[in-house]
């Protein structure tokens, strides 16, 4: 069962390809993370998800059927663009919102005690939202998108702007919906994350889909091949190695992908002795390298084709 | 249906919650009163006072018979109006000069300075500090007249009691002739017009704005997107334009309130102060006046409110609203214009044409019926017409408004707009 399917959507903006001929599955019950660079088309595809704009072709399914009215009472959506009234009280807010989305007012007032408590808010529910700090505002924002218990919770961005300690809270309980059952899809630059909890990823560049599937088949199918290492010293003869393909050089954090072939105990030996080596691991590339390796090859591939 | 409500009880709660709302509500009726109300009692009140006025009398025939003649009174009974003659010493100038002292000083209030040719048609002169006071004016020009009149007539031989006999004015009784009836009219009708149609005109323009600014709002705010992944765009639209009709509907309904009441108690109050006010009969709407004002209030607010809601979303702050806002605002000027021609000829062919152009219809099809009422067929094609223009305008707006709602940056041009009419 799929949570979302979409097939061959395309959407125009006059001469320009906001999204093109993209198809995508879901599975319900996983979490599922849209990846690419910004303008990549994920919040134009997420609002023909929610139904905002029309895709010009190509069709989309949520929860198996096409997208309607009831079905948005089924649907948590926080957008990429937040905004909440600023003149209203958090509570009255709050209600609205949950009123729009067809909750009873009494289990509304229930629930949205519980989540202002859990996200230690219970004083400021008499507060109008323009007292409020930006990471307060999005907290509500939050609890808007989940207040009606969706089965499908689409976030756009759902982590920009937050400190450590809520992009914890907001992952513990994102886990935690998907552990009751709903599927979760949220779009991200932050690679971290998205290794960290999705089941499934998307890549998106230049209005087109680049990579698609189950995160763990994806990092298999690139083989370990890479090496992670972890460095005191002056690592830059790696660079000109022979069994180096590319490498990604933070200072003291080096991301090695191999030439096919060769053997990273030989990188380990040539290494030895010239640097201090705190960590050195064979593995799958990070998602990061496999992120910017596609969208390299997809924006080499635009370039040389104008 | 459901969300479209719980959009309606939001704008009407948010909005009737504010200070300006309750300040306004109150505030409105309370400033018309004083509007009508502070100048009477302005008049009545400052005239409550006696004054000194002094006489340079170069005639020697005037001063007396003037005394006599300004005999107005004050409430407690006494004169209004305290005369003393001054006689020239020395040379008129100086005394003039003298008696510009006095006024300064304020021990007369003004002084008549009275030519010795009069009669010949010479010229009088009233000096004082403050030369606004028609009434008072008026008083001492009229028994100045008077008492030249009388004289010359008397000269003459003729009996100036008779002559005012046969110089007495025709009276011109102004009535109206309507279907139930001859009414007697007393221009009454002719400033409820006025007012009727400023009232439309001035609350249509205020909700529009209302709008206007509720839809900026929420696109600057960034919050339609969460509420349109629960509802359509139109909805939205509607829910905000029928919360803010029923904000109006309150504030009319608590005016009409002031109004029943006004018009209860304040005859009695009225003729308590001012006896003679009593005698001046209260001008009455008719009630077909009244339901075609409701009528046509709901037209006008729909018709423009949905204009205002479609520019709304087309911009990212009020300044820019502006510029748009000014041809949609022209539309409600124009009609304000023309009511001086459409009254004084409410049944010419440019009258019934300027009022059946929709845009035009709520003010001067309204202006009309009061007037003189047209005939029904012209009243119910004016709110056929209007009402198609507004069901055209909700669905342009509506079409604006959907793609609208969601593009932020550089204000979209006409060629633009056109274009996202035709987004799917």
């Amino acid at each position: 069962m799929n949570a979302l399917l979409i097939e061959n959507i395309t959407k125009r903006f006059g001469d320009f390809y906001a999204v093109r001929n993209l198809s995508l599955k879901v599975p319900e019950g996983s979490i599922y993370s849209l990846l690419g660079p910004n303008g990549a088309g994920k919040t134009t595809t997420i609002r023909m998800v929610m139904n905002i704009i029309i895709p010009d072709e190509g069709s989309i399914q949520v929860l198996n059927e096409k997208m309607n009215n009831r079905m948005q009472s089924r649907v948590g959506y926080l957008p990429e663009d937040r905004g909440l009234y600023p003149k209203m009280k958090v509570g009255e807010l709050l209600l609205f919102l949950s009123a729009l989305k067809g909750v009873q007012k009494l289990e509304a007032r229930n629930r949205i005690d519980a989540w202002l408590n859990r996200f230690d808010l219970a004083s400021w529910k008499q507060k109008k939202v323009e007292e409020l700090s930006r990471g307060m505002q999005q907290k509500i924002q939050f609890i808007a998108t989940v207040i009606h218990q969706p089965d499908l919770i689409i976030l756009d961005e759902p982590f920009s702007g937050l400190d450590p300690v809520n992009t914890k809270l907001f992952k513990d309980i994102m886990l935690e919906m998907k552990n009751q059952g709903r599927t979760i899809i949220f779009s991200t630059h932050r690679m971290e994350q998205v290794e960290m909890i999705s089941d499934n990823i998307c890549l998106i560049n230049k209005a087109e889909m680049v990579l698609e599937g189950n995160l763990t088949q994806i990092k298999k199918q690139y083989g370990k091949n890479t090496v992670v290492l972890d460095y005191d010293g002056d690592a830059s003869f790696i660079q000109s190695l022979p069994e180096v393909e590319k490498i990604d050089d933070y200072g003291k954090f080096m991301e090695i992908k191999l030439r096919e072939q060769s053997d990273p105990q030989d990188l380990l030996d040539k290494a030895v002795g010239k640097i201090r080596i705190n960590k050195f691991e064979v593995r799958e590339p990070t998602l990061n390298a496999i992120f910017i390796e596609k969208v390299g090859e997809t924006n080499e591939k635009y370039t040389n084709g104008h | 249906m459901r969300n479209i409500l719980t959009v309606i009880k939001r704008e009407y709660i948010q909005i009737v919650r504010t200070k300006g709302f309750i300040i306004g509500t109150i505030l409105g009726p309370v400033l018309m009163a004083a509007f009508i109300v502070v100048p009477i009692l302005i008049q009545f009140v400052s005239v409550d006072k006696q004054e000194k006025i002094g006489v340079v009398d170069l005639s020697r025939e005037v001063f007396v018979e003037l005394d006599k003649k300004l005999d107005q009174e004050l409430k407690d009974g006494g004169r209004r109006y305290i005369l003393q003659e001054f006689t020239i010493k020395d040379n008129l100038d100086q005394l003039l000069e003298e008696l510009n002292k006095k006024v300064l000083d304020k021990e007369l209030t003004a002084y008549i300075h009275i030519p010795e040719n009069i009669s010949e048609g010479g010229v009088a002169e009233y000096v004082s500090e403050h030369v606004s006071d028609f009434d008072k004016q008026g008083n001492i020009g009229q028994a100045l007249s008077s008492i030249i009149i009388e004289k010359r007539l008397k000269g003459e031989g003729l009996d100036p009691e008779k002559i005012g006999q046969y110089m007495r004015p025709v009276r011109l009784d102004t009535k109206k002739v309507t279907t139930r009836g001859v009414e007697r009219d007393i221009g009454g009708t002719f400033m409820i017009s006025f007012v009727l149609v400023l009232i439309l005109y001035m609350t249509v323009i205020f909700y529009g704005q209302i709008i206007l600014r509720g839809v900026i709002e929420e696109k600057s705010s960034r919050v339609v997107e969460i509420v349109l992944s629960s509802l359509k765009p139109f909805q939205l639209m509607a829910g905000k334009i029928l919360g803010i009709a029923a904000v109006g509907f309150t504030q009319y309904a608590i005016w009409a309130l002031f109004g029943i009441a006004a018009s209860k108690y304040s005859g009695n109050v009225v003729s308590r102060f001012f006896p003679a006010a009593a005698d001046i009969p209260m001008p009455t709407i008719p009630a077909y006046l009244f339901v075609y004002f409701i009528i046509f209030f709901i037209l006008g607010y729909f018709l423009y409110g949905t204009m205002y809601a479609g520019i709304g979303s087309m911009v990212n702050n009020e300044k820019e609203a502006q510029q748009l806002v000014m041809p949609v605002t022209m539309f409600l000027i124009i009609p304000i214009m023309l009511m001086t021609f459409v009254i004084r000829s409410p049944d010419s062919s440019v009258s019934v044409i300027l009022s059946l152009i929709p845009f035009f219809a709520p003010i001067l099809m309204l202006l009309r019926i009061s007037v003189l009422l047209p005939p029904f067929s012209q009243i119910a094609a004016s709110i056929v017409f209007t009402i198609l223009t507004t069901i055209l305008m909700i669905w342009v707006s509506a079409k604006i408004y959907r793609v609208g709602i969601l593009m932020y940056g550089k204000r979209p041009g006409f060629a633009e707009i056109i274009k996202w009419m035709r987004y799917g």
